[in-house]
C-alpha cells in the first residue's frame, strides 16, 4: 500500500517505523527537514520537506498514486486542511487525521464528504485516557484491551504465588470456574513467548493474556493472583489534555485529586470538574503529595508531558506510599527502565495510539488492532466476509482453520453473543473474529486468510 | 453473461497509463461513469476501493478484474483497459497487472452475477485469450478479440 504521513513526530515517526517493514510504501512529510533526515536514515522511507496541506507538497509525495494519507501533525488545521486537499484534488480513497481539540472532534457533523472529508479521527489524548481508566477498573492488569464495542476484552496480568491456578495447567482452569468461559491467548516467560495448550502448566511471574467476556475477568484474574480490592483514592499529577479527560470520566465513581502546575489551568480544571479537587503545585513536590494524601492513595498516574517529571513524581509517590503507579512515558528507552520495578505500568502514549492507526492499515475487515509488548505481538479483531467459497475461514471449524504460527483465536462475536474460542465452533459470516498474534511478523498471513476470495461481490 | 454483452468499443482502452492500483481504479471510474448514467465517478470510485479493501482482485497472470455492486447500476456493464506498463496490484501471485476488466453489476440477481464472474475468471484463465489481447495493437483490435475469441466459444458450449 502507498501512504503518506504528514509530521515526523512521535506519532508519525513510530508509525512509519511499523509500517516501512510490512511490504508499505511510505512517505513521510515534514517542514522540519533534520528529523526527516534522521529517519531516512534508519527506515526505507520516501520523505517530503514542506507544509502538508499544500496541494504541491501532497503531489510531490505521490498523493495521486496514494491509498491513504495519515495527517498527524501537531496542528489539527494543517491536518484537517491536509484531508480536504487530498479528497478535493486526488480523490485519496482513505484519510486519516489527528485531532486534538475537543472543541472540533466532538462535532460530528463538521466530518464527512460533504464537510472535511476525513474518515477517520484519531485522538490520541483521547486513546490513552481511555487506556488508563480501564487499567483503574481491572485492579491488578497490566494492559486490558477491548473488542466488539468492548463486549470482550483481552488481559494481561502477571501471574503470582498465592493465585489458584499458579502452579496448575490451563485445563485446571474450567475445573475451578465451571461457569466461566475463557481463553489464554499467550504466556509470556521471561519475556519468551509460549503458545499456551491445555497442559501448559501457568508459573508465577509469568505474563498472562487472556480474553474472556467482560463481565468474567475479575474471576479469571482471581484464578492467577490474589485479587486486589477495587480502586477508590486516585491521585493524578499533570491537569493536561489527559489528565483532564481522565478525572472527567472517573471522577462520579471515584475519589479523585488533580496536581496541576499552572495556576490559570487550575481555575480551569476547578471549574470543569464538579467532583475533583484540585491542587496547585507539581507532582514532584514531597509535601504536595503528602497534602494529596499520597500514603492513602491506590492510584497515582503521572500524565504530565515530561517523561522525566513524571518518572520522578512516580518514584516519589510511590515511596511515600501510594500503592500503584502508572506513569505516562514517551521514550520507549525510559519504559525497559522502570516498567515493572518502582513504576508498576508504564504507558507509552505511541504505542497506545498506533494500534488505532494500524487498524486501518490492516487490509480486509479490520475492526480493532491492539500493539501488544512494546509492538511485538498484536491483537486483532477481523469480520469474516463471504462463504465457504470466497473465504478461508466462513464454514470452517476453529480446528481446521490455517492459522499462521503463533497465532490463535480467542474469542468470536457473532451478533450480540460472545463465544469464546473452541475448537468446534463453526465460523459464520459476519462474525467478528478475535486473534492473538504473537508474532507480528505473521501478520500478512493473517491479513490473507480473512481476505475475500476473487468470487466475493 | 459473455464478454461481448458486458463490453462495447468506446469501453474498451488501450495503451492506459496506469502508474498505481489507485490511479488506474480512479480512471476506471471516470471511464465508465462516462457511460453509464445515473452514477457518478464517486460512487463507482469508492465502491471499487471498499471491495479492493476486503482482498485484491488481482487474479494472477497479469489479470485483474475489479468488481463491484452498485444499487442505481441499470444492467452488468464492463470496460477493458490495457495498460502501457503493468502496475502492482497487490495480486494474488504477486505478478503486476497489464490488462483490466472492470464489472459493474446491479444489485439484484446475485446468483447470475456469480456466474457471470466464474466465466470471466475462466477465460481469463486461458493463455490463448491473454495472448490475444496482449498482442492487439490498437482499441479497436482489443475490442474485437476480446469479444470474438475462440476461447470463449469453446467455454460456453
Amino acid at each position: 500500500m502507498k501512504i503518506i504521513i504528514l509530521g515526523a513526530g512521535q506519532v508519525g515517526g513510530t508509525l512509519a517505523e511499523n509500517l516501512a517493514g510490512e511490504q508499505n510504501d511510505i512517505t513521510v512529510v515534514d517542514t522540519d527537514g533534520a528529523r526527516l533526515a534522521e529517519l531516512a536514515e534508519r527506515l526505507d522511507i520516501g520523505t517530503v520537506t514542506g507544509r502538508g496541506s499544500y496541494p504541491a507538497i501532497l503531489r510531490q509525495a505521490g498523493a495521486e498514486d496514494a491509498d491513504m494519507l495519515i495527517a498527524v501533525t501537531n496542528s489539527d488545521e494543517v491536518n484537517m486542511v491536509a484531508c480536504q486537499v487530498a479528497y478535493s484534488l486526488f480523490r485519496t480513497p482513505t484519510k486519516i487525521a489527528r485531532i486534538r481539540a475537543a472543541a472540533y472532534s466532538q462535532k460530528e457533523k463538521l466530518f464527512g464528504n460533504d464537510a472535511l472529508p476525513i474518515d477517520v479521527i484519531i485522538s490520541p489524548e483521547q486513546v490513552v485516557t481511555d487506556y488508563i481508566k480501564r487499567l483503574i477498573e481491572h485492579p491488578g492488569a497490566l494492559q486490558v484491551v477491548n473488542f466488539a464495542g468492548g463486549r470482550v476484552q483481552l488481559v494481561a496480568v502477571r501471574a503470582y504465588h498465592g493465585g489458584p491456578l499458579v502452579g496448575n495447567a490451563i485445563r485446571q482452569l474450567r475445573k475451578h470456574m465451571p461457569n466461566v468461559d475463557t481463553r489464554v491467548a499467550a504466556i509470556f516467560r521471561h519475556n519468551r513467548a509460549l503458545l499456551p495448550e491445555g497442559n501448559t502448566v501457568i508459573e508465577a511471574d509469568d505474563e498472562v493474556f487472556f480474553i474472556a467476556a467482560r463481565n468474567d475477568i475479575r474471576a479469571v484474574m482471581s484464578e492467577l493472583r490474589r485479587l486486589e480490592h477495587n480502586y477508590k483514592r486516585v491521585v493524578i499529577a499533570g491537569g493536561g489534555n489527559i489528565g483532564f479527560r481522565l478525572a472527567k470520566s472517573i471522577e462520579t465513581r471515584y475519589n479523585v485529586k488533580i496536581i496541576e502546575r499552572n495556576e490559570d489551568r487550575c481555575q480551569v480544571l476547578s471549574e470543569q470538574l464538579h467532583h475533583t479537587v484540585v491542587m496547585h503545585g507539581t507532582g514532584t513536590d514531597r509535601d504536595r503529595l503528602i497534602k494529596a494524601n499520597i500514603e492513602s492513595a491506590d492510584v497515582f498516574c503521572a500524565l504530565t508531558n515530561d517523561d522525566e517529571a513524571n518518572i520522578m513524581a512516580s518514584l516519589l509517590a510511590k515511596r511515600l506510599g501510594a500503592r500503584k503507579v502508572m506513569t505516562l512515558i514517551s521514550n520507549p528507552a525510559y519504559v525497559d527502565l522502570v516498567q515493572g520495578r518502582d513504576i508498576d505500568i508504564a504507558i507509552s502514549p505511541q504505542q497506545a495510539t498506533i494500534g488505532s492507526l494500524l487498524t486501518h492499515v490492516r487490509r480486509g475487515d479490520i475492526v480493532n488492532v491492539y500493539s501488544l509488548r512494546r509492538g511485538a505481538a498484536e491483537a486483532i479483531e477481523a469480520v469474516a466476509h463471504g462463504d465457504a467459497r470466497s473465504s478461508k475461514v466462513v464454514g470452517k471449524r476453529i480446528e481446521d482453520i490455517d492459522l499462521p504460527e503463533g497465532t490463535n483465536i480467542g474469542a468470536i462475536v457473532r451478533q450480540e453473543k460472545v463465544l469464546i474460542a473452541h475448537d468446534h465452533i463453526v465460523i459464520e459470516a459476519d462474525d467478528h473474529v478475535i486473534l492473538f498474534v504473537m508474532d507480528r511478523r505473521r501478520i500478512r498471513d493473517v491479513e490473507k486468510l480473512f481476505q475475500v476470495g476473487f468470487t466475493f461481490f | 453473461m459473455r464478454v461481448r454483452e458486458l463490453l462495447a468499443p468506446e469501453r474498451t482502452h488501450f495503451n492506459v497509463q496506469g502508474v498505481s492500483k489507485k490511479r488506474l481504479l480512479d480512471q476506471a471510474a471516470q471511464l465508465v461513469a462516462n457511460s453509464c448514467s445515473g452514477l457518478t465517478e464517486q460512487q463507482v470510485f469508492d465502491a471499487l476501493v471498499a471491495r479492493e479493501r476486503l482482498g485484491s482482485t488481482g487474479i494472477g497472470e497479469g489479470i485483474a478484474i475489479p468488481h463491484c455492486r452498485l444499487a442505481t447500476c441499470q444492467g452488468p456493464v464492463a470496460l477493458l483497459l490495457q495498460l502501457e506498463q503493468p502496475i502492482d496490484f497487490e495480486s494474488i501471485d504477486n505478478k503486476p497487472v497489464d490488462l483490466v476488466f472492470v464489472l459493474l453489476v446491479p444489485e439484484n440477481n446475485p446468483e447470475q452475477h456469480l456466474k457471470t464472474l466464474s466465466h470471466l475468471a475462466a477465460l481469463f484463465n486461458e493463455a490463448g485469450y491473454r495472448e490475444q489481447l496482449r498482442s492487439a495493437r490498437s482499441a479497436e483490435e482489443l475490442f474485437k478479440r476480446a469479444t470474438s475469441s475462440e476461447e470463449e466459444l469453446q467455454l460456453a458450449s
